[in-house]
């Protein structure tokens, strides 16, 4: 009994310099970003009830709109990132070992900050941009105004293209450390038997790269959902974006209303909690064959 | 549907792997081609099935391969796709090929119960034995009614005591279907129990192509006759000194006779050339030692009574 004692206390003590600062920051951010959602802690005195915030958020249809919309430009740029991820991992686990080195370009969006990558939509899509300009050079539009408004329609639009530009090589990289393992002679046994190039991807390939698109899903879709940056330079007021809202709530408002950014930053961390066990039950269901690997 | 391969010939940067392999494949005929690991058995295989291309020769099919009469290779480790069910399996091929749910079910439903795998029908690839594994490859194969099956190393994922019943169900298998089957592999003994005529792969070349037991017992050259099995070698100036031995292969060159264990036949007799050395007890059969004119030759005999020591006469008898 000792011996396990002595054993986890010198485990506890080895591992104490990565779980000291996760205790501290993250634990001790989410308790205080909950304490406050309630009036706990807050900077001023908080005269009202404990659930005064939620209630105020709940019955606000800016919040719902501003949520649904949250979850859309994540649902789609976190589909369609893993989408041409695992389709291009594909296609470049496919080349020549010559050609699958110059390939790795494909990381350079990877090292840029997202707040660059945001910059590098606006500059090529917006109506005064390098596409812009290129159409109305190449005579397909009058004026660089008629260059269709593709950043700010109002379905985020520029949002989703930043998102899926930054997000493609995550979902790329995670992809290609599954088929680096994967065995060819799969791919070769189903041309064999008669199967084509879709039903090879779509029954043999895909449930293979199917965990690393599952996962880097979970966490594009969750970044998408709740990053700040990218809303900032490419997002619109009117829907804008969860993280958005709140920062205007802590920011721009009287400290007051700071309950209420907390409140939504507390449901948006349950949400996320909700949605990794909900996603993973689903996929768990789904893919039972390949989790008996 | 028959083959020909023809010259055919590989190399890898500087290193010839096979060369010039001539031999011919029947309709419903199971060849073997055997040799040690790395001989280039596999290559030959992936040439064969248009995996991979040969440097010069070519392989020669009676009948237009297409997609719906195909070349397939069962390979080592039998490449099953993991997230798919048993039945899944074995009916990708009927999928592929865009046939109706209802006949494919019936197909795999009878492919099954002919593989005795009614039961794992439901089972995933990683819940198989390693020879339930090897009946699913190749349901999965005869499903799609191929031109030629080609099995890469069948018994090397098997238990000792599973080769020779697979290599006997692949041999009935093959014959209930028809489909002319070449399968390389290193157990010879496996080999020569299923095959029609087999090949032997040594040095990068084909070096005997016939019937296995005159490839055993009428080996072309020392090195396949050692190969394959234990063999004596007599020299020819002491050929007379076994008793009533016609010999039908003595060489002209000068070169010894080659005797298989099984082809010297010993007699005890107290003014006999020779003396048992060893005698070893090996489950069917016994090996005795004997030693005669400075050399000593291996005998097997289902006869235990001899003793070490023994006077003895050897016999070459033809098998």
């Amino acid at each position: 009994m000792s011996w396990t004692n002595n054993r986890s206390g010198r485990l506890v003590s080895g591992l104490a310099p990565l779980l000291l600062p996760y205790l501290v920051l993250f634990c001790g951010g989410v308790m205080l970003t909950i304490c406050q959602s309630f009036g706990v802690f807050t900077p001023l005195p908080h005269a009202g009830a404990a659930f005064d915030a939620y209630a105020k958020i709940l019955t606000d249809p800016a919040f719902f709109t501003s949520f649904w919309f949250s979850l859309g430009v994540a649902m789609v740029s976190a589909f369609c990132a893993v989408a041409a991820g695992a389709f291009l991992a594909y296609r470049v686990w496919q080349l020549p070992a010559k050609l699958a080195n110059a390939a790795l370009i494909y990381k350079i969006p990877l090292i840029l900050p997202h707040i660059s990558v945001a910059f590098v939509v606006l500059v090529f899509w917006s109506p005064s941009g390098i596409l812009a300009s290129m159409a109305h050079s190449l005579g397909f539009i009058q004026t660089m105004q008629d260059f269709p408004n593709i950043l700010y329609s109002g379905w985020g639009l520029g949002m989703v293209l930043a998102y899926t530009l930054k997000g493609t090589p995550f979902a790329m990289l995670l992809v290609l450390a599954l088929l680096v393992r994967f065995d060819v002679r799969q791919i070769q046994t189903a041309a064999m038997l008669g199967a084509s190039g879709v039903r090879i991807f779509f029954s043999i390939v895909l449930p293979r790269m199917a965990p690393a698109m599952h996962t880097s899903f979970i966490i594009l879709f969750l970044y998408g959902f709740g990053a700040f940056d990218i809303p900032f330079v490419l997002g619109e007021s009117r829907p804008g974006m969860l993280s958005i809202h709140v920062y205007n709530l802590y920011f721009k408002h009287d400290l007051a209303r700071r309950p209420e950014a907390m409140a939504i930053l507390t449901m948006m961390f349950f949400f996320a909690v909700i949605f990794i066990i909900a996603y993973s039950k689903i996929v768990q269901r789904l893919d039972n064959g390949v989790r008996k690997l | 549907m028959d083959l020909a391969v023809r010259s055919v010939s590989k190399r890898y940067k500087n290193n010839t792997i096979i060369e010039e392999i001539c031999f011919d494949v029947g309709p419903r005929e199971l060849v073997s081609i055997v040799g040690p690991s790395g001989v280039g058995k596999t290559t030959l295989l992936k040439i064969i099935a248009g995996l991979d291309t040969p440097d010069t020769g070519r392989v020669i099919y009676s009948e237009p391969l297409s997609k719906k009469h195909p070349v397939i290779i069962v390979f080592q480790d039998y490449v099953l796709f993991p997230s798919m069910t048993v039945k899944d399996n074995v009916g990708f091929g009927l999928k592929a090929r865009h046939m109706k749910k209802r006949q494919i079910t019936q197909q795999v439903d009878r492919m099954l119960a002919y593989f005795q795998l009614t039961r794992q029908a439901d089972q995933y690839p990683a819940q198989l034995s390693a020879g339930q594994k090897q009946r699913v490859a190749i349901a999965r194969a005869m499903i799609v009614n191929p031109a030629v099956l080609l099995l890469d190393e069948p018994f090397a994922n098997l238990d000792r005591n599973l080769k020779m019943e697979t290599a006997r169900f692949i041999r009935s298998t093959q014959q209930e279907f028809g489909i002319p089957t070449i399968s390389v592999t290193h157990d010879l003994e496996e080999a020569f129990a299923m095959s029609d005529r087999i090949g032997v792969l040594l040095d990068r070349r084909l070096q005997q192509f016939d019937t296995p037991r005159q490839v055993y017992f009428n080996s072309v050259s020392q090195k396949v006759a050692q190969f394959l099995g234990p063999v004596n070698l007599i020299p020819e100036q002491y050929l007379s000194f076994f008793r009533g031995s016609r010999d039908p292969a003595a060489p002209a060159s000068g070169n010894p006779v080659m005797a298989r264990p099984e082809n010297l036949v010993m007699t005890e007799d107290a003014n006999g050339p020779g003396r048992i050395t060893e005698k070893t007890f090996a489950g069917h059969y016994t090996v005795y030692s004997v030693a005669m004119k400075n050399n000593t030759y291996t005998v097997y005999s289902q006869d235990d009574r001899f003793t070490v020591g023994k006077q003895v006469t050897l016999q070459i008898t033809p098998y």
